[in-house]
């Protein structure tokens, strides 16, 4: 069988349009791109993430967290103002992990780490209880997601999903892997992704769309499932914007993932979202409708929201929420078996920063009776400031939690003790 | 006076709580690895390199680690980058945002280029993230007062790919579509400002 999707996506191209930039005025006159032309795929609007806001939403720009991470000095400081339910414990696993995004484990308890701008893969290793941060990936394209299967490393860089065979034993030299998927578009804007696997070895890959709000072309806002063996790939969500975090349920093996909602409507609105596939091909709404109830105000065209398929939960606006994990260990409370905990990196373009924190989410399989509280906090200082800014999470073997941190560049633990 | 004494007495103290442990002495005298391409005092007099006096702290800091990550590549910086670390970025970063400004190059040699240089700037938004008087701030860089052949050629390395600029990309996808008068004319205004 040949790949479910073509493999040019030039093919696949159609005329689309995007919300006029501010500045072209309140008109709600839409303006076009031709994405049937090939600079469309390889250099996305200028105005992607910048663009649509008011005069009063003008300087609110991405912050820029420290270069060169925290420092171990800092990161002990920071420690100690993050709260946690009774019982718990936050400390330091590894620092100088300059913009710490996904992480997988190993067969051999290798820690693999991705990183966002700085192109970086990394290895955790212990080294007689301290442990050990090395760079054995450089140069890559948003290398933010990756996975483990087999004894090969998989690392997804915006449009190569690439596996580096026997990557344990090959720490020092894992050369440049092979390319087992790469029929995604090239460009950076909401290009970075992340890697879950299901039981059959299979991967859900999100692709956003390149732009805040517009009609998508038809090989992005959506999610597939990729087979690495075969590179053969299918569709199984729509209309999803930026998804950069999910897991499959241990109960139910289905797919759950978080949604990063559109930005410059409101301070509070929409909200972001954690959704669930019940069955393959639903569409989540966007463009034309947020958080479930709320008609976008351009793009809607005509479309109710009851047309998709709702979230499970809305998780608050701009609380932007990223890497998520369902508790499947015996260390926590029993009541945190199969609780979901989300890693919310926190606000860019609010007034006051919401999320940067981890929120737990109890819900039945089958997406109802959602609930969620705030598990750890204390990240957000001020109205726009950061000490840190989680944005993963993966288990470890004794039933603690890992949280990746890039902003101050750490991975952290969270253990439970009676 | 009292109203301004007090707003400047409370942005010392905002950026006191925020800043690192930076050592401007420490930075001043590691400087002295840079002195010779970027000029004394971070005013550079060499084509194509640009000065970096009076550069946002977190800007300095950004493109070090990027040179060091190999994610901005350039063969004069390579061998230096090597030679620092956490401590000597933070504190690079510190010293070169202490600097005082470049002066534009005066008088302005050609206005009429200027005035479409403003245009272009107005048009193509970089006041969004450069802020209005193109100081830069945060992790963006400081573009007024530059020098206009480097200008030149960092947005050439950006429309060209060889430049990505940052997490976000977005120099590159901003330059892409820029024409060659319009990048003229940009660096030309930026740099008599």
């Amino acid at each position: 069988m040949k790949s479910a999707f073509n493999r040019s996506i030039l093919a696949l191209a159609a005329m689309f349009v995007v919300a006029a930039a501010g500045q072209a005025g309140a008109q709600g006159k839409l303006k076009s791109y031709q994405s049937g032309t090939k600079e469309f795929w390889t250099h996305p609007p200028d105005d992607w993430f910048l663009g649509d806001e008011t005069e009063a939403q003008k300087g609110l720009a991405p912050p820029s967290g420290p270069p060169t991470g925290a420092s171990e000095a800092e990161l002990a400081a920071m420690m100690k103002k993050i709260k946690l339910p009774p019982g718990f414990k936050i400390e330091v696993y590894a620092p100088g992990v300059l913009a710490a995004r996904q992480m997988a484990w190993g067969d051999k308890g290798t820690l693999f780490v991705g990183s966002f701008g700085l192109g970086n893969v990394y290895a955790v290793t212990d080294n007689g209880g301290k442990k050990q941060v090395k760079t054995i990936l450089k140069g890559l394209n948003m290398p933010t997601g990756l996975a483990f299967r087999d004894g090969a490393l998989y690392v997804i860089a915006v449009n190569k999903l690439i596996k580096y065979d026997n990557a344990e034993a090959n720490l020092d030299k894992l050369g440049d892997g092979k390319v087992v998927y790469d029929d995604m578009p090239s460009y950076a804007a909401h290009g970075w992704k992340y890697l879950a696997a299901d039981k059959d070895g299979w991967f859900y890959v999100p692709f956003g769309p390149p732009f805040n709000i517009g009609i998508p072309p038809t090989s992005v806002s959506q999610i597939r499932r990729v087979d690495p063996k075969t590179g053969n790939a299918e569709l199984v969500a729509l209309g999803v914007r930026n998804s950069v975090g999910g897991d499959v349920d241990p109960r139910t093996g289905k797919y759950w993932f978080t949604e990063n909602a559109r930005d410059w409507m409101s301070d509070d609105t929409p909200s972001d979202k954690l959704n669930m596939i019940a069955k393959p091909g639903e569409h989540f709404g966007y463009p034309y409708c947020h958080q479930g109830d709320m008609p976008d105000p351009k793009f809607a065209m005509g479309h109710k929201c009851s047309e998709f398929t709702p979230p499970v939960l809305n998780l608050g606006a701009h609380v932007a929420p990223l890497g998520m994990k369902f508790y499947t260990g015996d260390q926590f409370p029993a009541d945190y078996k199969n609780s979901i905990l989300i890693a919310e990196h926190g606000s860019w373009n609010r007034h006051k920063y919401q999320g940067g924190r981890i929120v737990r989410v109890t819900v039945g399989p089958d997406g109802k009776n959602p609930k969620q509280e705030v598990f750890a906090s204390g990240w957000i200082e001020g109205d726009q400031g950061y000490l840190g800014r989680p944005d993963d999470i993966i288990m470890d073997k004794d039933g603690s939690i890992l949280v990746a941190d890039d902003w101050a560049g750490a991975i952290y633990r969270i253990s439970y003790k009676k | 006076m009292r109203v301004a004494l007090v707003g400047m007495l409370s942005v010392a103290i905002i950026s006191g709580s925020l800043a690192r442990a930076a050592d401007l002495a420490a930075g001043k005298e590691k400087a002295g690895l840079c002195t010779a391409c970027h000029g004394e005092s971070g005013i550079s007099q060499t084509e194509n390199i640009p000065s970096l006096a009076a550069q946002p702290d977190q800007f300095i800091q950004w493109q070090l680690v990027f040179f060091r990550s190999g994610s901005r590549k350039s063969e004069q910086m390579q061998p230096i980058v090597e030679q620092i670390n956490n401590d000597d970025i933070r504190n690079l970063g510190a010293y070169f945002a202490s600097l005082a400004p470049p002066q534009a190059s005066q008088p302005d040699d050609n206005p009429d280029l200027s005035q479409k240089g403003a245009q272009a700037a107005a048009g193509r938004r970089c006041a969004s993230c450069h802020t209005d008087t193109f100081a830069g701030t945060k992790a963006v860089a400081r573009i007024a007062g530059q020098r206009e052949d480097y200008l030149l050629k960092a947005l050439h390395d950006y429309k060209s790919g060889v430049r990505s600029g940052g997490g976000m990309a977005a120099m590159a996808d901003v330059a892409y579509p820029l024409s060659e008068e319009e990048i003229t004319a940009l660096a030309h205004y930026l740099a008599h400002l």
